[in-house]
C-alpha cells in the first residue's frame, strides 16, 4: 500500500521550508507516488511542540530549532553558541550534520523517539537598529537588543539589555522604542518587518544563528520499506543544495533590499568583533560545557567536533 | 444561551460534599484571579523599569506565558459547579422532569470522559517536561531565560482531576434526580429561563456598582 | 473513509451535541478527541488491535492542545480586558461618564437615549465585554430615561444596542479572539476597531435624533444645565480618556513619533489606571476578591472554550477540512463579493441561536482561510485582489466585519444575550419589549455594516496608518 507521511512544519511556505517541499517532491517521484510527505504549515502542531508530536507518534516528520526549547534538546544546543566562527551556509550544513551525526546527539533526541535528518542552515543573526549606527562594542552597553538564547547572552556580556518580545512583536517594540535593535537572520527580518524599520544593519557582527533540524519519527523511518527509505535518503543532499540555492538568492538580493530602504550597511573593525568575542564567547562556551557536562552530555566533545569539522570544511574548499 | 444557575443546598452528604468541593474550587479560582492581577503588575514593572532604570524585567514574555495555565485552568471547576460554561439551552430548557435529568446526565457523562482522557494525555504531556535527572528536572524550557515549563504543564491535568471531582458529583446528583423523579435536585446547578439568569447576572453587577457608588455618596 | 468525510461526519456530531444543550467547550473538545481517534485508527486500517494504539496516540495529542493554546502573550490581553471592567464598576466610572454625557449632549432630540450612547461608548473603551455594558447602563440609564416620560421600550432597546460597542471599540476580548484563530497583529485589529465602532455610535445617535424629531413623546430633550455643572461633571469621567490614551498610545502613537510600548503593556498599564482609581474611590480587599473571582470566572469560561475548540481545529488540520472548504469556495462560480455577503448572512443566521465567541471559534478556522483565499491569497497585493486590499489588510477587515456580525446577533432574537440581561435588570419590562425597542437598531446595524462592506477604508485607514 502507499505510505504517507503528515510532516509538521509552522508559519507559511518560505526559503526556510523549501527543502521539505523539495524533499516531498524528490521523495514521490523516485517512488512513484508510492510515498509521499503531507506537508501542513501549522495544523498539526505549535512549532514549539513538535518534538512532542514525534515522540507521540502523531506526524512522521517535524522541523524545530533548538532554541526553542534548550532542555528538550541540550547536545545541539552547541550549533546555538556565539561566535561559533560560521561564515557561510554550507558550512553551517557542515557543522550540523556533524553534530547530527555524533552518538551524544542522537541520544539526546531518541528521547523524543525521533532520527535527526537535514538541517535548516540559517545565515548568522546580525541585528538592525534605529538611530545612530553602533559600530564600537562600547556603544553596545544599555543598547535594548530583542536577541534569544545564546546570542541574547552574548550581548548582555557587554552590557545590552536582552529585551523579551515575541517574534510578531518585534516589529511593534522596535516602532515604540522597547527595543533598539532586533537580531534575526535576513528572511526573518523581511518576514517581520524589521528592515522597514531599520536605519543600519550589522553586516559582519555575525554572532551566531540559531539551528533547526528536521527530524523523523525513528518507528516510522524503520517501517518503511527498502525502497521507501533509500528514496528518503538519498533526496536529502539534494533538498539541502535546492534550498542553498534559494537562500543564497534571497542573500544576493538583500543588498538591493538593504538600498531599497536606504538602509546603512555597519562593519565593525576587526579590533571591536575581537574584543566582543573575547568578552562573550568564552566564558559563554565555557559555562555551556560545564552545565552539559554535569548532565552527561559530552560538551567539550562536541565543541571540538564544531571546531574541527570548521577547519576541515575550509581545508577541503 | 449561558450563564450562572442557582444551586441549591441541604443537610444531605452530596451536599456537604458539594459544599467541601466549592471551598477548594474557589481557593483555585482565587489563584487564577490573583494571576491575572500578577499580569497588570508584571506590566508596570516592565514597563516602569524599561523607561526609569533601563531595566526591562528579564524573561517579561516568559513569565506571561507561565501564568497563562494558572489563569486558564485553575478556575474550571469552580465555573463547572455553578453551571457557567457557555451552552445552547433552546432544546434542554424545554425539557421537564426525569427527561431534563437525563439529557443533563448523559451530557456531564460525555463531559467526564472528555475530562479523564484529557487528565491522561495533559499528564503524559507534563511527563514529557520532567525528569528527576535532570537540572531543576526540566525536559523542557522557556525560549528567552529558560524557565523550566513543567510546572505550568502541570496545572493542566491537576485542574482537570478537580474537574473531575465535581462531574463525578454531578452524574450522583442528576442520577438522583432522575431515579428519585426530583423536582429541584441538590448539588447541582438548575436551569433558570434566561430572563431569570440575566436577572441573577445583572443584580450581580448592580450590586458592585452601587456598593462602589455608595460608597463615595 | 477518507479524512474530509470522517471531518464532516464529526462536525455534525459537534453540531448535534450543541444543539441538545452539551456546554460548547467540552461538546468541541469531545468531537476534537472522537475525530482524532477516527483518522487514526482509519490510518491504521480499522484492525482491532490497533484501535488501543489510535486511542493513546489522539489522547497524547488531544492534551497537549490546552497548555500549549494557553500559553500565549497574546491571549493575556482577555483577562487583563476583562478585569478593567470590573474594576470600572467599583471605580464608579459607569454612573461619572452617563452624568457628564447627560449635562453635555442631552439637549439634543432624544438626548438621554444620545448621552446614553455616548457613555456607553466611553465605558467601552474600558470594557471588553459587551453583555456587561449592558446590564451596567440597563441599570444606571433607564431609570433616568422613563422618569421624564421615555418610551419604555425605546429606552430598553438604546441600552441593548449601545451595549454592543464595547467589542468594537478597544478594549475587546472578541477582537482578541479573531486575532489569535487567524494568527494576526493583535495590535493593528484593535486599531482597526475604533472608527467602526465610533461610526456604529454615530449612526445610532442618528437614528435616536431622527426618531425623537418624528415621534414628538419617545424622547424630550433634557435643557438647562449650567456650564459650571458641566465642567464639574468632567473630572469623575476623566480616567477614561486616561485609559483611552494609554492604550491608544502604546497600540500607535498619533501625536507623531513613537508608540509608548506594545498592546499587551497598553492593555496591562490600562487596568492598573483603573485600578488605582478603584482603590482611590474606597475599593477593600472583599470588593477587590469579588473582582478577582468575577475575572477568573469570566476568563476561565472563555479560555475553556478556547482550548475546547482548538482540539477541535487541530482534529480538523488531521482532516484537512479547511484546505478542502477553502477550494470549493474559491471555485464557485459566482464574484468574490456576492460570497461575502453570503458568508455573512450566513453569521446573521448562526448568531440567532449562537453565543459570539463560541459561533467565531467554530466557524473561522474553515471561514477564515476561505476568505482569505477568495481575496487572492495570505499575501496578496492590493492590485491584484478581488476586494483591492493586500492579505493582511483583508483579515483586518474581515474580522471587523464578523465581529460586528457577532454583536449585532447580541441583540436579535430569539437568543439575544444583551435583550435579555436588559429585561432581567428591570421588572416592568419583558424581553419582547426589549426585543421590539430593540428594532430600529437593526437597520441602524445593517446600515453600519453594509457601509463597512462598502468602503473598507473606514476600517483600514488607523491600520494603514501603523504600517
Ligand atoms: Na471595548
Ligand atoms: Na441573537
Amino acid at each position: 500500500a502507499a505510505t504517507e507521511w503528515n510532516v509538521s512544519v509552522w508559519g507559511k511556505r518560505r526559503a526556510f521550508t523549501e527543502h521539505v517541499e523539495k524533499l516531498a517532491e524528490l521523495v514521490s517521484d523516485k517512488t512513484n507516488g508510492e510515498f509521499t510527505l503531507n506537508i501542513s504549515y501549522g495544523g498539526l502542531s505549535k512549532n514549539k511542540e513538535n518534538l512532542d508530536g514525534i515522540s507521540i507518534g502523531a506526524f512522521e516528520m517535524a522541523q524545530f530549532c533548538a532554541g526553542y526549547h534548550r532542555d528538550k534538546n541540550p547536545s545541539i544546543t552547541v550549533l546555538e553558541l556565539p561566535f561559533l566562527g560560521v561564515n557561510t551556509l554550507e558550512e553551517e550544513v557542515a557543522v550540523s550534520h556533524a553534530v547530527y551525526g555524533h552518538e551524544a546527539a542522537q541520544k539526546d533526541l531518541a528521547r523524543w523517539n525521533a532520527k535527526l535528518l537535514m538541517t535548516s542552515p540559517m545565515p548568522q543573526y546580525n541585528i538592525v537598529g534605529t538611530g545612530e549606527p553602533r559600530d564600537a562594542v562600547a556603544e553596545f552597553k544599555d543598547m535594548r537588543v530583542r536577541a534569544t538564547g545564546g546570542i541574547g547572552k552574548a550581548f548582555s556580556a557587554v552590557g545590552a539589555v536582552p529585551t523579551s518580545v515575541t517574534a510578531t512583536e518585534a516589529y511593534n517594540a522596535m516602532e515604540s522604542g522597547v527595543v533598539d535593535t532586533v537580531a534575526f537572520a535576513q528572511h526573518a527580518h523581511l518576514a517581520f518587518g524589521t528592515i522597514n524599520r531599520a536605519e543600519w544593519w550589522t553586516a559582519n557582527l555575525n554572532p551566531g544563528t540559531v539551528n533547526c533540524p528536521v527530524v523523523v519519527n525513528t518507528d516510522a523511518y524503520e517501517a518503511l520499506s527498502d525502497a521507501e527509505r533509500t528514496a528518503l535518503d538519498s533526496s536529502v543532499d539534494e533538498a539541502i543544495s535546492h534550498y542553498l540555492a534559494n537562500y543564497g538568492a534571497l542573500l544576493e538580493k538583500w543588498d538591493a533590499v538593504l538600498e531599497e530602504k536606504g538602509v546603512t550597511k555597519v562593519m565593525l573593525p576587526e579590533a571591536e568583533l575581537a574584543a566582543f568575542r573575547a568578552t562573550a564567547a568564552d566564558p559563554i562556551r565555557e559555562q555551556w560545557i560545564k552545565d552539559m557536562e554535569a548532565q552527561g552530555i559530552p560538551g567539550q566533545e562536541l565543541y571540538d567536533l564544531v571546531v574541527k569539522t570548521l577547519e576541515d570544511t575550509r581545508a577541503g574548499n | 444561551m449561558a450563564g450562572n444557575a442557582a444551586v441549591l443546598e441541604d443537610g444531605s452528604l452530596i451536599s456537604r460534599l458539594d459544599r467541601k468541593l466549592l471551598k477548594l474550587e474557589q481557593v483555585f479560582a482565587l489563584i487564577s484571579g490573583l494571576a491575572v492581577f500578577s499580569l497588570m503588575l508584571m506590566a508596570v514593572v516592565s514597563v516602569a523599569g524599561r523607561n526609569t532604570m533601563n531595566a526591562p524585567l528579564p524573561g517579561y514574555v516568559d513569565w506571561i506565558e507561565q501564568a497563562m495555565p494558572l489563569i486558564a485552568f485553575m478556575g474550571i471547576a469552580y465555573v463547572q459547579r455553578d453551571g457557567g460554561h457557555i451552552r445552547m439551552d433552546i432544546v434542554i430548557g424545554a425539557l421537564r422532569g426525569r427527561a431534563l435529568w437525563l439529557f443533563e446526565l448523559i451530557s456531564v457523562l460525555l463531559i467526564l470522559v472528555l475530562m479523564l482522557a484529557l487528565v491522561w494525555g495533559s499528564w503524559s504531556h507534563f511527563s514529557r517536561s520532567f525528569d528527576f535527572a535532570a537540572p531543576l528536572w526540566s525536559r523542557d524550557s522557556s525560549i528567552d531565560i529558560g524557565l523550566p515549563i513543567w510546572p505550568a504543564k502541570l496545572l493542566a491535568p491537576v485542574a482537570f482531576a478537580v474537574l473531575c471531582l465535581r462531574l463525578l458529583l454531578q452524574v450522583w446528583g442528576y442520577g438522583r434526580a432522575m431515579v428519585l423523579g426530583l423536582d429541584t435536585p441538590v448539588a447541582v446547578p438548575l436551569i433558570q429561563d434566561a430572563a431569570e439568569q440575566a436577572a441573577a447576572e445583572a443584580e450581580q453587577l448592580s450590586g458592585h456598582d452601587n456598593d462602589a457608588i455608595g460608597g463615595q455618596g | 473513509m477518507e479524512p474530509i468525510e470522517i471531518g464532516l461526519w464529526v462536525t455534525s456530531f459537534l453540531l448535534v451535541l450543541v444543539v441538545v444543550g452539551m456546554r460548547v467547550a467540552f461538546a468541541a473538545g469531545l468531537a476534537g478527541l472522537v475525530g482524532l481517534i477516527w483518522i487514526f485508527w482509519a490510518k491504521f486500517g480499522y484492525s482491532p488491535d490497533k484501535f488501543g494504539k489510535a486511542l493513546t496516540v489522539s489522547v497524547k495529542i488531544a492534551g497537549q492542545v490546552p497548555h500549549s493554546k494557553v500559553s500565549s502573550q497574546a491571549l493575556s490581553l482577555i483577562p487583563t480586558f476583562i478585569l478593567i471592567g470590573y474594576l470600572a464598576y467599583y471605580a464608579g466610572l459607569t454612573r461619572a461618564l452617563f452624568e457628564a454625557a447627560k449635562r453635555w449632549i442631552a439637549w439634543l432630540p432624544g438626548g438621554l437615549a444620545v448621552s446614553t450612547v455616548f457613555a456607553t461608548a466611553g465605558f467601552a473603551a474600558v470594557s471588553g465585554a459587551s453583555v456587561a455594558t449592558s446590564a451596567v447602563f440597563a441599570r444606571i440609564a433607564i431609570p433616568e430615561m422613563l422618569a421624564i416620560g421615555y418610551n419604555k421600550r425605546f429606552a430598553a432597546g438604546v441600552v441593548a444596542a449601545a451595549g454592543t460597542l464595547a467589542s468594537l471599540i478597544p478594549p475587546s476580548a472578541i477582537l482578541v479572539i479573531y486575532a489569535i484563530i487567524v494568527e494576526q497583529d493583535v495590535g493593528k485589529l484593535l486599531l482597526a476597531g475604533f472608527i467602526p465602532g465610533a461610526f456604529s455610535a454615530v449612526v445610532y445617535v442618528l437614528l435616536i435624533v431622527g426618531i425623537a424629531l418624528v415621534f414628538k413623546n419617545v424622547g424630550p430633550p433634557v435643557k438647562g444645565f449650567t456650564w459650571r455643572q458641566r465642567f464639574e461633571a468632567l473630572p469623575g469621567a476623566l480616567p477614561i480618556v486616561f485609559v483611552v490614551v494609554i492604550i491608544i498610545c502604546f497600540v500607535y502613537n498619533p501625536f507623531g513619533g513613537d508608540a509608548w510600548g506594545t498592546p499587551t503593556e497598553g492593555g496591562a498599564l490600562g487596568a492598573f489606571v483603573v485600578f488605582c482609581m478603584a482603590l482611590w474611590r474606597g475599593m477593600r480587599w472583599g470588593e477587590f476578591k469579588s473582582a478577582l473571582l468575577e475575572t477568573a470566572k469570566l476568563t476561565v469560561m472563555i479560555f475553556t472554550i478556547i482550548w475546547g475548540v482548538l482540539i477541535y481545529v487541530r482534529f480538523l488540520g488531521f482532516a484537512d477540512l479547511p484546505g478542502a472548504f477553502s477550494d470549493w469556495i474559491t471555485s464557485l462560480e459566482m464574484s468574490p463579493m456576492v460570497i461575502l455577503v453570503c458568508i455573512l448572512l450566513a453569521y446573521a443566521v448562526l448568531g440567532m441561536f449562537m453565543d459570539a465567541i463560541g459561533m467565531l471559534l467554530l466557524t473561522l478556522p474553515v471561514v477564515y482561510p476561505a476568505v482569505m483565499a477568495l481575496n487572492g491569497g495570505e499575501s496578496v497585493a492590493a492590485a491584484d485582489s478581488a476586494f483591492g486590499m493586500s492579505g493582511p489588510m483583508c483579515a483586518i477587515w474581515f474580522g471587523i466585519l464578523v465581529v460586528k456580525m457577532a454583536e449585532f446577533c447580541l441583540i436579535t432574537p430569539p437568543i439575544g444575550l444583551n435583550c435579555f440581561v436588559v429585561a432581567g435588570v428591570r421588572d416592568d419590562l419583558s424581553v419582547q419589549d426589549v426585543f421590539r425597542g430593540v428594532m430600529p437598531f437593526f437597520i441602524a446595524d445593517g446600515v453600519t455594516i453594509a457601509l463597512l462592506v462598502a468602503f473598507p477604508s473606514i476600517v483600514l485607514y488607523l491600520p494603514s496608518l501603523a504600517q
